[in-house]
């Protein structure tokens, strides 16, 4: 009896040095209380090494999870990610309101150019409509190319394109195969979309779409390279209505982006896509569109001007222009009061293209930094007739060999 | 020396039969070193717990992961709860099978029974305190069953309750209940009922004329015997609180999500799996109630076991209850079972 | 060895496992109470732009209990909070009294009346880079 007491008494001794070994080895926690919040949240004892995320998205001041949720307390993985918005991506669609909404933050209103959120459920990236109803027309399932789809319900009170909403688009009603195949391969990689399964795909719907290229980060400056993640070119069939992943990485923005038999302007490849196209053509303007040619409206001469006419420009005088704003956000030119900026001809600022005194025009890249000047096309030799502006037309003279 | 509580329970001999791991599996006492360690430690886990519902399942984090040794803590107190209810189980069920519920002990075995009760529903309302998204819908439906009893029922969940949405509302009844409405009855029973073991002669063997066997120990080695027990059960404790923590999940926020956990905690599983044939009042409240009076009546209505059974185990004069008993442990582990 | 001092050689080691045991315990448990749920109270505090307090002003703070002054020597400040036990002053014509033991003390924080000893604490005042009053309680 003494004998199993003592060695009883030794093992006691044995498991509570097992716990205060346990518990010396834990992490130690790392707080963070972010100004906005007050609230204490302990992200940081594992996630220390993440990259900032944005200089309008200080971890200082928003903390980790104002935009991402999850239980701020817990150190235990499992529990700390298990309310996550989003998963790894707090944007998508289906809880943007609760992580990037609110009136002082992406859903405010139209005057104060805050009703992001508002804009991009209501785009074409979001609702895809003009697809649906081209592949629904396609294969009989309706008689015109009315967009009565989208790939979830919207609705805008407020319509200026005589669309006021569209129904969710529902692959497994439809009576023909291939409709129902759009639906489950075509439609998963649109913004408003359920993302496909696996780590490539968690990060392309909502706002992280676009706007987060690279490992944790938000930027308006946005390469060529993220937005062909999705406009790619050549991975679906639309024979057979599949869609197969990309592997190639691409490098040569020539070679790997645009079509092999077309002829393109050194411009159009050196330049990024958002270079020329404006935020309400990719991120939508607050109404629902019945395709993509309805809002993408931005050509050559928005920019070059016609032989008639020099493109539209615009002084810089209310220092609360959009367009302070804009380069404010993404720092490539230093605008001042008094610049002459180019304008598109729905009035949207063209920041990053300023008027120089001698008639020119010069440009810096949004995503690259590169700087370009440029000139009119009026008072040149150009050959072009006024009525045909369309691209295609001036890449007859203005091509690039290859 | 002045007797006192602990002399009253220790007498300077006993027989040594009373004191026999293969008579009395060591249960009882381990329930009270259990309900020791349940009082320390959740004396210990007030400093810290928050009863209100927007901070409540917060503060439980911040013992588990910040408050150093709270999570052991936490542990400790989550598999003392368990271990209660299991080595309660196993001693009532030895008190059946040894047949040491006969007189003069018929009274305190419904003081026992009324523990056991009382121990469940101090662990239900443990588990409720987590309030974390973990635990609405078994609060929910729980605290529903309540509400399908007849004439009273309710009153009854008024009283459990506080009334309104139980998800929203519960807490500050269910600490109450934790804290106080159910310990403290606790405490006073189980002294009671420690009491009642001496004052019934101790616990039950045969009487000293069918005795076979007259050795005696000293209180000396009674105490050491209660001590390798706690040791014993001690290092169990901090094993299991080392290596499996007492389950969390995220905080509530407004309703959870319909995927959040919807199984009963373990010891209610039995009820929920009958809840699945049909009527709640009759599955969920009329069954388990009918099986405690069975329970209740063992000593009072089933044949009584003969003198010279009594503390021996599985004699022939107690068959009945014996069945009765086995029947409804079995039929209790194969509902807990089916229910996946 | 002799049977007995293998006895007291066994309750030797046995009461040592047990008094190492009972004091890792205590440790861990002193550990367990000595945690700070709650976040260290603010020690910061920004006043919001400096030109809100013109040259020779005089502003009373309600968070953090402070007197607040603007002279020529530049911007400082004196805490309100009465050095005998912690109780906020009352801004009186020729100083501060305290509501709650009586302490007085004169404009410039000096004690004039016990029971408090020390003199009021005065409190660094920075202006930032955006030019926004900071003040430091610590």
């Amino acid at each position: 009896m003494r004998r199993l007491l003592t060695l009883s008494s030794f093992l006691l001794l044995l498991s509570i040095i097992l716990v205060w070994w346990n518990n010396s080895r834990q992490p130690k926690p790392i707080e963070l209380i972010p100004t906005l919040t007050g609230q204490p949240e302990y992200c940081l004892t594992c996630h220390a090494d993440l990259p900032k995320i944005s200089a309008s998205h200080p971890v200082e001041t928003f903390g980790c999870v104002t935009c991402h949720g999850g239980e701020r307390l817990a150190l235990n993985a499992d529990l700390a990610h298990s309310s996550m918005r989003g998963g790894a991506n707090p944007s998508d669609l289906s809880v943007v309101e609760a992580s990037c909404g609110g009136t002082n933050c992406h859903s405010g209103s139209e005057a104060d150019d805050r009703h992001h959120i508002q804009r991009v459920t209501t785009s074409i990236q979001s609702t895809y409509a003009g697809a649906i109803a081209s592949i629904r027309f396609t294969f009989g399932a309706q008689v015109d190319l009315t967009p009565r789809y989208g790939i979830n319900a919207v609705t805008d009170d407020e319509t200026q394109t005589g669309i006021t909403s569209l129904l969710a688009f529902d692959p497994l009603s439809e009576a023909n195969p291939s409709i129902q195949k759009f639906g489950e391969e075509c439609l998963t990689c649109h913004i408003n979309a359920m993302p496909r399964e696996g780590e490539d795909y968690s990060r392309q719907t909502g706002c992280s779409a676009c706007h987060s290229v690279g490992e944790h980060t938000l930027t308006t400056a946005i390469p060529y390279t993220q937005c062909n993640t999705c406009h790619n070119r050549g991975n679906y069939d639309l024979r057979t209505m599949t869609f197969t992943k990309r592997d190639d990485h691409p490098i040569l923005r020539i070679d790997d982006y645009y079509q092999p038999i077309g002829v393109f302007t050194k411009c159009e490849y050196t330049l990024d896509c958002i270079d020329c196209h404006t935020r309400s053509e990719s991120m939508g303007d607050g109404d629902i569109h019945k395709d993509q040619a309805s809002i993408e409206y931005v050509q050559c001469k928005t920019c070059h001007g016609t032989l008639d006419e020099l493109p539209l420009t615009k002084t810089l005088t209310d220092p609360n222009d959009i367009a302070f704003t804009l380069a404010f956000l993404n720092p490539v030119i230093d605008l001042k009061l008094g610049d002459t900026i180019l304008v598109t001809e729905k009035g949207e600022p063209l920041w990053n293209i300023r008027i120089l005194p001698n008639g020119t025009y010069e440009m810096y890249g949004k995503a690259t930094r590169q700087y370009f000047t440029f000139r009119p096309v009026m008072g040149t030799a150009c050959e072009q007739n006024p009525d045909e502006q369309e691209s295609h037309y001036c890449h007859e003279c203005h091509a690039v060999e290859h | 020396m002045r007797p006192s509580f602990f002399h009253h329970l220790h007498p300077p001999t006993i027989p040594a039969a009373q004191a026999r791991w293969r008579h009395t599996l060591g249960a009882g006492g381990t329930t009270v070193f259990l309900m020791l360690v349940l009082g320390v430690t959740g004396i210990l886990e007030m400093f810290y717990y928050v009863p209100n519902p927007e901070e409540a399942a917060l503060s439980v984090q911040v013992i588990t992961y910040h408050v150093p040794y709270g999570g052991f803590i936490r542990n400790l107190h989550y598999w003392s709860a368990q271990l209660l209810l299991i080595v309660s189980a196993v001693h009532l069920l030895r008190v059946i099978f040894t047949a040491a519920y006969g007189h003069p002990r018929r009274f305190n075995y419904l003081l026992g029974l009324g523990l056991f009760v009382l121990a469940i529903m101090l662990d239900f309302t443990g588990y409720i305190l987590r309030w974390d998204q973990g635990i609405c819908w078994p609060l929910t439906t729980g605290t529903n069953l309540i509400k399908t009893i007849p004439f009273i029922g309710d009153f009854l969940f008024r009283l459990a309750v506080g009334g309104g949405d139980a998800c929203k509302t519960a807490l500050t009844r269910f600490y109450t209940w934790h804290l106080f409405g159910l310990t403290i009855p606790v405490v006073v029973l189980g002294i009671w009922h420690a009491f009642r073991v001496r004052r019934d002669g101790g616990i039950a063997v045969p009487p000293p004329h069918a005795r076979t066997d007259n050795v005696r120990i000293s209180r000396n080695e009674l105490v050491r015997r209660e001590v390798l027990t706690m040791f014993i059960a001690s290092i169990l404790l901090v094993l299991l609180s080392s290596f499996f923590p007492a389950p969390i999940a995220p905080a509530m926020i407004g309703k959870p999500s319909p995927d959040a956990e919807t199984r009963a905690p373990w010891f209610f599983l039995w009820v929920q799996q009958m809840l699945k044939w049909g009527d709640p009042f009759i599955f969920g409240v009329l069954i388990p109630f009918g099986i405690l009076v069975i329970l209740a009546f063992i000593p009072y209505i089933f044949p009584k076991p003969a003198d010279s059974d009594i503390g021996t185990w599985f004699p022939k004069s107690n068959r009945l209850a014996q069945v009765a008993a086995t029947v409804i442990a079995v039929f209790i582990i194969i509902l807990t079972l089916l229910n996946r | 060895m002799t049977d007995l001092s293998r006895r007291d050689f066994l309750k030797l080691l046995r009461s040592g496992f047990l008094y190492i045991s009972g004091a890792l315990a205590l440790g861990g448990l002193l550990r367990f109470l000595d945690y700070e749920p709650n976040p260290a109270p603010q020690t910061e505090f920004d006043l919001g732009p400096a030109s809100n307090f013109p040259l020779g002003s005089r502003t009373l703070l309600s968070d953090p209990p402070a007197v607040l002054l603007h002279t020529q020597s530049g911007f400082s400040a004196l805490s309100l909070v009465c050095t005998h036990l912690g109780c906020t002053l009352e801004d009186q014509e020729n100083g501060f009294t305290c509501p709650c033991h009586g302490s007085r003390f004169d404009a410039k924080g000096n004690v004039t009346h016990r029971p408090a000893e020390k003199p009021l604490q005065s409190l660094r005042v920075e202006v930032t880079d955006e030019g926004n009053l900071r003040l430091f309680t610590a």
